[in-house]
């Protein structure tokens, strides 16, 4: 049979590897990328074999959403015309999946990878059902097969029902253990990165802006496949910092007027561009992004700037990047440091977020009349319940806020939707605007009643670093309380656990109105101890008295009305 | 560098006792060298030489003597 071969990109007509299909058959490559026109072509009567490679058509995480359907329609088109004129002639598509990531973000939802290519196969698979001529192959079921014979063992099977060959183990091994560590290591949250010879080819101070190697066939697109890479971690929650040896103004020349930078000005949160050592700028970005080194990693192509980093900061991950850039996307994508199981709507904006925080710290530095500023910054608070839209976010503030959290119990999404039913208890959701930006839910406060309904209980308190400073615990607090004094809770017990990171809170109850449980008279001390008995876990305990509590710094939110 | 079958016997159960030198070394000649022990012994000496055994072989072979003749039998010099 004569077949027509067009593909989303290039398939190496005349390689050794065709040589068995073409003497079977006759095989017509065509001109690359040429599928468009040749699957809407009403002349061609041939058999077509169209190659579709997802990376080529669709980036999983840009077109997750609502904007899969057009993407889908795009690109199913051409097909959908071949379809339509009722051809008579074979038609094979043979398909695969984008590059997948780190197997933590499929362990609790399925990839953007694997939502694509799941709506795409079903696209194709309902196509196949009114045209009889469509075939469908999965690339990835035929690749698999590699995989599988290498990892599956049928000698083991016979001789000791093990399934597994010992490659096979070894990979097993290696998922669980990248999905544990992540149950147990939070994922870094900033990237910082090197430019020249990193992000680009070349030195601009050297070979200027019109040298550098980056958007050219070849290595260039390499550059710019590495630069995708970073934006998709972008896209899922990673801030992005540079740490550059440069004039400043080189670099940004290169940012705003090279046409191949997918990298633009927005998606860098901070920067250092400086003649400085690379590791008193990683210091001097992790305090201007309000975030610790162990959060942070360094990607940079020059192993003596990587060494020296890593002697002076052992806790900042120094990646190990393969020798060529041609690996590196790969590389960055398929590395556990920064993938996450859930990624929310906060992730996604989260260098917008740290931007705001570091500009929100250098005015505030500047100023001596704080009330007055923040009065003037048009803070908008306002209290969300926790449900099914809230849940992921309020289950990660529980699993991620390590310094402003008066217990830091890690409550699970079980556990907070069965708080937030339970009779009597306050579970609210902050989340703030202000001049800076809109800074997503960032506080959570949950109490809950006791034996006794005159006493509630804190069991939750926390706050996200990125909008302290601006009072926001106090407006939080008062959210709480209010309902509280609605249905006749007289005392609010609050309990301070000291753990790794939290210090900053430890004097939170004792300057918002509560009284160490100790100094209480007897008969409200026995009363409170008694209704909160099995609640509190040893740390240090409080209460307000909610007959007389007054919350200090709500002058600033005066003009707020409590949405809860 | 090719290693004995004494090496990969301390790499499988590097916390053993036994003497590397008894040529007759074979499974129950100490306690952790038991079936599972043994299995995942066969395995390092399949991976170490590039060879595979039957399915037979991986329960018959017991002892190094009847392990080295497999992997002779094989080219291999062990």
């Amino acid at each position: 049979m004569d077949i027509r071969l067009t593909a989303t990109s290039f398939l190496m007509p005349g390689n050794g590897a065709w040589r068995s299909l073409g003497d079977a058959h006759g095989l017509d490559f065509g001109a690359f990328g040429d599928w468009p026109h040749v699957l809407s072509d009403p002349s061609l009567q041939a058999a077509v074999a169209w190659v579709v490679f997802l990376d080529d058509v669709a980036d999983p995480e840009a077109s997750d959403g609502a904007d899969l359907d057009a993407l889908l329609a795009s690109v199913l088109g051409p097909l959908d015309a071949r379809i339509d004129r009722a051809s008579q002639q074979p038609m094979i598509v043979a398909w695969a999946s984008p590059a997948s990531s780190s197997v933590i973000e499929a362990a609790r939802t399925p990839s953007a990878s694997r939502r694509l290519a799941s709506r795409f196969e079903t696209a194709l698979y309902e196509r196949a059902q009114h045209a009889p001529a469509l075939h469908v192959i999965p690339l990835d079921q035929v690749f698999a097969k590699s995989g599988r014979d290498r990892c599956f063992d049928s000698r083991n099977y016979y001789a000791a029902h093990c399934r597994l060959s010992v490659a096979g183990l070894g990979s097993l091994a290696g998922a669980l253990g990248e999905v544990l560590h992540r149950l147990t290591a939070p994922a870094r949250k900033v990237l910082v990165l090197d430019c020249d010879n990193t992000l680009w080819g070349g030195v601009v101070g050297e070979d200027g802006v019109g040298g550098l190697t980056l958007g050219q066939d070849g290595t260039g697109s390499a550059y710019v496949d590495f630069q995708r890479a970073i934006r998709r971690l972008a896209g899922r929650g990673t801030v992005l910092a540079l740490a550059s040896k440069n004039e400043e103004a080189d670099v940004w020349s290169v940012f705003d007027s090279h046409p191949g930078m997918a990298l633009k000005r927005q998606d860098i949160a901070a920067w250092r561009i400086n003649w400085s050592e690379k590791s008193d700028n990683i210091a001097a970005l992790a305090e201007e992004l309000g975030i610790g080194l162990d959060s942070m990693a360094f990607w940079d192509d020059n192993p003596i700037e990587r060494e020296t980093v890593r002697t002076a900061m052992p806790q900042v991950h120094v990646f190990d990047c393969p020798k060529h850039v041609i690996d590196w996307p790969k590389a960055l994508l398929e590395c556990a440091d920064f993938a996450r199981f859930e990624v929310t709507a906060e992730d996604r904006r989260k260098t917008a977020l740290y931007k705001a925080r570091a500009e929100f710290v250098t005015e505030l530095t500047g100023r001596t009349d704080r009330v007055s500023f923040l009065r003037s910054i048009q803070l908008r608070p306002e209290a969300l319940a926790i449900e099914p839209a809230s849940l992921a976010r309020a289950t990660q503030l529980c699993a991620k806020t390590n310094q402003f959290n008066l217990r830091a119990a890690r409550h699970s999404a079980t556990d907070l939707t069965e708080i937030a039913r339970t009779d009597g208890a306050i579970a609210l959701l902050a989340r703030l605007s202000d001049r800076f930006g809109d800074h997503g839910i960032v506080g959570l406060a949950i109490a809950r009643p006791t034996s006794d309904p005159a006493v509630a209980f804190l069991d939750t308190f926390l706050l996200s670093c990125r909008v302290l400073g601006r009072h926001l615990e106090a407006w939080m607090l008062d959210a709480c309380v209010r309902p509280l004094r609605e249905r006749g809770v007289r005392f609010l017990a609050g309990e301070f656990i000291p753990r790794e990171r939290n210090a900053m809170a430890a004097g939170f109850l004792g300057e918002h109105g509560f009284a160490a449980l100790d100094a209480l008279s007897a008969g409200d001390r026995d009363q409170v101890a008694t209704a909160i008995g099995g609640l509190a876990h040893g740390g240090k305990l409080y209460v307000a008295d909610l007959k007389t509590l007054d919350i200090p710094h709500l002058e600033i939110y005066s003009d707020e009305k409590v949405a809860a | 560098m090719k290693k004995s079958l004494p090496e990969l016997l301390r790499e499988v159960f590097p916390k053993a006792q036994f003497d590397a030198a008894d040529p007759k070394l074979g499974v129950e000649s100490f306690p952790e060298w038991d079936s599972l022990g043994h299995f995942n012994f066969m395995l390092q000496v399949e991976e170490h030489f590039g060879v595979q055994f039957t399915v037979e072989e991986m329960s018959e072979l017991k002892a190094l003597p009847e392990i080295k003749a497999a992997l002779a039998s094989r080219g291999v010099a062990a």
